[in-house]
Order: structure tokens, then C-alpha cells, then sequence
């Protein structure tokens, strides 16, 4: 019983709290992901680079002196133009096109692309690690955790039932839920459906470079940094279904924890395939995820 | 959700009740012209003794076979599929593997990769047709990455190393013989090879089999009233694909002499979609056009940058925005429109 008792709080419990941080950051991920799916019908295949852009301002901002905390607000801030810029350009320009759903698909790819290349070209191709803004750990149950990790659960929930909050409890809200339900019925109730797009997939962007400035401490900084991140975010929206909130936060902490658990029993490098298993399956036997898309639940 | 497909290049280039007389459709014309283009740059470059761009030039057909096989999805059929890497890089690996340690003959290995293509092919597709649009695409890019993940994890395959130290081979034909090694005679057997793919394959899409896909793809839910199994015509597409990407790979490590993990990776499936949308979708002969301008864009601005994928990203791009065809598709547009002037003015 006792062997057992440690087993608990030494093997499992750290792992799954350390499976916790990664699950919040890519549940915040996952979210910007499944709501321009849920509003646009658009799979941003650039996600994973705004991702990076996000990180990368706040490296550069950081230098110039900008505290950590004033980075949290300012990075999304500075995200949301790019972010409307890309939807207007971009996906609006191809969105009433019968195989958009393709054409958005192949858009957003390019876009990555050459964003990642940008970033290799402005702050070259090696790893940078910025200074960690909360030093020290904290002693729980007798395991020993870094605060700033302790620090990215709280402040991640509490930016989840943020997000939470504005989608189901704000007019605002109501309006992309609407303009996700039917966009041409809302439009016509006067809801103004291109502008909630833009906006839309501007908040979604903002997320992802909030990520980005959330996890630099923790995985440090490069231009390919998006690239693991984001397979784990798609399986997690396709697990959760495509477009639905309340799926990406649970199928979000569900697959961080297999892959966490599951690193105890089998080598870390099988974890990938092990999850990209587990989207498949989910594909072929329920392609519509866990849980309804937004607007339609 | 509507059906995800992309245009392709309709009347002009191809089909119509042109294609049924002993004339040759624009599009063929074009091949011809290409093929021509591409023999003299073979005698240019024998000529001048330059391995290096013959080399270069039959790596690019060979991932223009895997560029064709994404155009058969895509153009054809109107299914996006990110994960064709899969079938390429098996066909490389299982060539690979036939040529160091079982036989150096090239037609068993063609053979083993054409059999574990289509095998696999027909595993992967009764998965990824169970779901449509979007979904496919994410269910072959799935796919892709499990496999992916897996060789790259395999000691026994060589792991992120990949295979090396693949013997160079005679390719036998009856009496004649041609040697891998040599640059110029690998170079006219892979386009000879990329010819008889490209014939056999805009004969097959010409023939009822082709323009069952052409239905499925412009509306998928009326062929049943047509009495076709539209299920049973995208496995069959499916496949035929897998094979041709399987050949094409195992192509590869006789040009270079190993394989390694990043010949299925999400990057070499994304080029081929890349090259397909920019040489042209829906032509066959677009992805080979395709191919050989970026493999050359790729060497022209690699030598004076390392950063050609903005380059490469801003082509894709303005061809997804304005070339909806792609290059082809806007050369025989264009080609059809002056014949169609010089018929009105005689």
C-alpha cells in the first residue's frame, strides 16, 4: 500500500501535473484553432507560426525593455491587426469560392511558410531562451514545482473560462455564435458578418501569439516552433470536434495526459505516433469529434 | 457541409468531343512540346558534361510522379490529400531494401514498391474514404505522421538516419542494358518512365473510369443516380494514386543511393501539393511543369539565398489567388482563346 502511495506521488502525480501545463498551453492553442473552424469553415494551417510570431515579439519586446507582465497584454494586442489583415486579404478574398474549405486550406499553408521564413531570415535559424519571469518553486505534497509552470495553469484556466465567458455569456458572443449558425439569417438580423469574421479570426491569432509568449520561458524560442505544437493542436480539435470550445478544453487536458501517462510506460518518441493514432481512429469512427460545433450545440 | 473540390482546367485543354478524334487535345500538345524541351536539355547537358543538373533535373521528375499522384486526387476527383508522402517514401524504403539486401534488380524492386503501394494503398483509402472534404485531408495527413513517426522510431529501418550505402544498378532490357550511375541514361529512363505514366494516365482519366471521377468530384451525391458506386470509384483513385507515388519513390534511392525518414514527412507532401497547384491542377502534365520550375527556382534563388521558401510561399500563393489552374491552366486558356479570335476572323 505504501509502494503504491509513492508510486502515486512521486511517478504519477508529477507527470500528470507536468502533462497539466502542456495540456492548458495547447488547450489555448486548440481554442484559436476550433473557433475560426466553428466561425469560417477555415483550417489555419498558420496557426503554428503565429504561434512563433507571438514568442518572437516578445523576445524582441523584452529586449527593448517591456516587462513580462506588459508583454501578456501587448503581444496579443499587436497580433490582433496581423490577424485581421490575414482574413481580409486572404481568406476573404477566396471565401465565397465552392472549394473553399481547400483554398483556405492551401492559403493559410503558404502563409505559414513564408512566415516561418521571415522569422529565420529576422532573427536567424538557433534556439533562444528568455530569462524565466517567476524564478523558484513551490513545495506541494512533497513534490517540488516551478512556480512559473504552477503560474501557466492558473493563469491558462483562468483565460479558458475567459474565453468561455465571451463566447456564451457576451452580446459579442452571441454574435459569432449566430454568424456561425447562419450567417446569411444574421447578417440580415444585422449582424455585421464580415467584421465578426475578421475579428474572429484576428482573436483566434491574438491566442495563439499569447501561447507563444506563455511557453517561451518553458520550450524556448525558434522559427520551426510551431511546427511540433501545432500537430498536437489539430489532433486535439479533430478529438474534441472541429469547432467546438468545450471539446478542445476536455479532448485538450485528455490527450496531454495519455501522452504524459503514457511516456511512463513506453519510450517518449512512441508518444507522437500514439496520439496521431488516436486522431485517426477518431476520424474514421466519429469524424465529427466529441462534441457539437459552435453555434450548434 | 458542401463538397470540398477544386476547379479544374475544363473544356479548353482537355476532353469535349475534340478528344474522341485522331487530333490531339492542346494539353497533349503541350507534353509534346515539353518532352522536347526536356530531350534537348538532356543533350545540352551531355554535351557539356554536367551531371550535376542531370541529377538535379531527373530528381524533379521523380517527385513530379509524386506531384501526379497528388493530381489525380485533387484535380480529378477533387480530394486534397496531405499525406502522399506516405506512399512515395514506402515505395522508397521497400526499393531501398530490395536493392541492398535482396536482389540488385531494378524491375523486382519496381515490382515489390508498385505491390506495398498498392497494398498500402488500399489499407489507407477504405480508411481516409470513410470521411470527406476537410476531413480527408486531415485523415491522409494523419496517417502520414503516424507512419512517419514510426519509421523515423525504427532502429531496424535506420531510424532518423534513414538507409544508406543503396547499390548502384543495371536496368535491364532484354538485350540492352543502362546503368543507374550514369547520369544521362537514369535521367531518359525516368522520363521515359514520367512519359508512359503521363499517357497511360490522361488515357485512363479520358476513359468512362476518368469521367466517373469527373462526376464525383463536380457532384458526388448524384452518381449513385447514375448507377455508379462512387465509394468504390475513390478507393480505386485512391490506389491507383498510392501506386503511381510508390513507383516514383522507389525511383529515389537508385538517383541517390539512400532514403531517409524526411521522404514522408509532412514537408515532401506539402511540396507536391505546392507543385501541383502551381504547374496546374487537373492537367497531369502541370505537375511535371511544376515540379522542374521549382526544383530550378529552388537552385536559382538557393544559391544566392537559403531563404527560397518565401519565394516559393509567395508563388503558391498568387497561383491559389489569381492561377486557379495554375500555369498550364492559364497557357491553354490563353492558347484557346487566340484560337477561337483566329476562327472568328478568317
Amino acid at each position: 500500500m505504501a509502494d503504491l502511495i509513492d508510486y502515486l506521488q512521486f511517478v504519477l502525480a508529477p507527470q500528470a501535473l507536468n502533462g497539466l501545463s502542456l495540456g492548458v498551453a495547447v488547450v489555448l492553442m486548440a481554442l484559436g484553432l476550433t473557433i475560426i473552424f466553428g466561425l469560417l469553415d477555415v483550417i489555419n494551417m498558420a496557426h503554428g507560426e503565429f504561434y512563433a510570431v507571438g514568442a518572437f515579439l516578445a523576445l524582441t519586446l523584452a529586449g527593448l525593455g517591456v516587462g513580462f507582465w506588459a508583454l501578456l497584454v501587448l503581444v496579443p494586442l499587436l497580433m490582433l491587426p496581423i490577424g485581421w489583415l490575414a482574413e481580409r486579404w486572404l481568406i476573404a478574398r477566396v471565401f465565397h469560392s465552392r472549394d473553399r474549405h481547400i483554398l483556405t486550406l492551401l492559403l493559410t499553408f503558404g502563409l505559414g511558410m513564408i512566415m516561418e521564413d521571415l522569422l529565420k531570415l529576422v532573427y536567424g535559424p538557433n534556439t533562444q531562451r528568455p530569462e524565466n519571469p517567476i524564478e523558484g518553486g513551490t513545495e506541494i505534497l512533497g513534490m517540488f514545482l516551478p512556480n512559473y509552470r504552477l503560474f501557466l495553469i492558473g493563469f491558462g484556466l483562468a483565460l479558458i473560462a475567459a474565453v468561455w465567458l465571451v463566447v456564451f455569456r457576451t452580446g459579442l458572443g452571441a454574435m459569432v455564435r449566430a454568424a456561425a449558425f447562419d450567417k446569411d439569417m444574421a447578417s440580415s438580423l444585422g449582424v455585421p458578418v464580415r467584421r465578426v469574421y475578421a475579428g474572429t479570426f484576428a482573436f483566434g491569432v491574438a491566442l495563439a501569439g499569447l501561447s507563444g509568449v506563455l511557453l517561451a520561458p518553458i520550450y524556448s524560442v525558434f522559427p520551426t516552433m510551431g511546427r511540433d505544437f501545432i500537430l498536437m493542436a489539430f489532433t486535439v480539435v479533430i478529438v474534441g470536434g472541429m469547432g467546438s470550445i468545450q471539446g478542445a478544453v476536455v479532448a485538450g487536458l485528455l490527450l496531454t495526459q495519455v501522452q504524459a501517462l503514457s511516456s511512463l510506460y513506453i519510450s517518449p518518441v512512441w508518444s507522437d505516433p500514439l496520439v496521431f493514432g488516436i486522431m485517426v481512429l477518431v476520424l474514421m469512427v466519429r469524424p465529427q469529434g466529441l462534441f457539437g460545433r459552435l453555434g450548434h450545440a | 457541409m458542401p463538397e470540398a473540390t477544386l476547379r479544374t482546367v475544363s473544356d479548353p485543354g482537355r476532353a469535349g468531343p475534340a478528344s474522341r478524334s485522331s487530333r490531339l487535345a492542346p494539353v497533349h500538345w503541350l507534353a509534346l512540346i515539353f518532352l522536347a524541351a526536356a530531350l534537348g536539355f538532356a543533350a545540352v547537358a551531355w554535351a557539356t558534361g554536367n551531371g550535376f543538373y542531370l541529377r538535379l533535373a531527373t530528381e524533379a521528375l521523380i517527385f513530379a510522379g509524386l506531384a501526379m499522384s497528388v493530381d489525380l486526387l485533387l484535380g480529378y476527383t477533387g480530394l486534397l490529400s496531405l499525406g502522399q508522402a506516405l506512399y512515395f517514401g514506402l515505395g522508397a524504403y521497400v526499393s531501398a531494401l530490395v536493392l541492398r539486401d535482396v536482389a540488385p534488380s531494378f524491375w523486382l524492386a519496381m515490382a515489390a514498391a508498385l505491390l506495398a503501394g498498392g497494398v498500402a494503398g488500399l489499407i489507407g483509402g477504405v480508411i481516409a474514404n470513410r470521411v470527406k472534404g476537410v476531413y480527408f485531408a486531415l485523415i491522409t495527413f494523419g496517417l502520414a505522421q503516424v507512419a512517419a513517426k514510426t519509421v523515423y522510431n525504427t532502429r531496424a529501418l535506420g531510424a532518423s538516419d534513414g538507409l544508406i550505402g543503396i547499390p548502384q544498378i543495371q536496368v535491364g532490357f532484354g538485350p540492352f542494358s543502362l546503368d543507374t550511375a550514369d547520369p544521362l541514361s537514369f535521367f531518359l529512363l525516368v522520363l521515359g518512365l514520367t512519359v508512359v505514366a503521363y499517357a497511360g494516365l490522361s488515357y485512363l482519366m479520358d476513359a468512362p473510369f476518368g469521367r466517373t471521377l469527373a462526376a464525383i468530384r463536380a457532384n458526388e451525391k448524384r452518381v449513385p443516380f447514375l448507377g455508379f458506386n462512387a465509394w468504390r470509384y475513390k478507393l480505386a483513385v485512391y490506389v491507383l494514386a498510392a501506386c503511381v507515388a510508390a513507383l516514383a519513390g522507389a525511383l529515389y534511392p537508385m538517383l541517390r543511393g539512400f532514403v531517409s525518414p524526411e521522404l514522408m514527412f509532412f514537408e515532401t507532401s506539402g511540396n507536391a501539393v505546392i507543385t501541383v497547384i502551381v504547374g496546374g491542377v487537373g492537367t497531369l502534365v502541370g505537375p511535371v511543369v511544376g515540379s522542374l520550375l521549382l526544383t530550378a527556382l529552388r537552385s536559382v534563388v538557393g544559391s544566392w539565398t537559403e531563404h527560397h521558401l518565401i519565394v516559393v510561399g509567395v508563388i503558391f500563393m498568387l497561383s491559389v489567388i489569381f492561377l486557379r489552374k495554375g500555369l498550364v491552366g492559364a497557357l491553354l486558356a490563353r492558347l484557346s482563346r487566340r484560337g477561337e479570335q483566329g476562327r472568328a476572323t478568317p
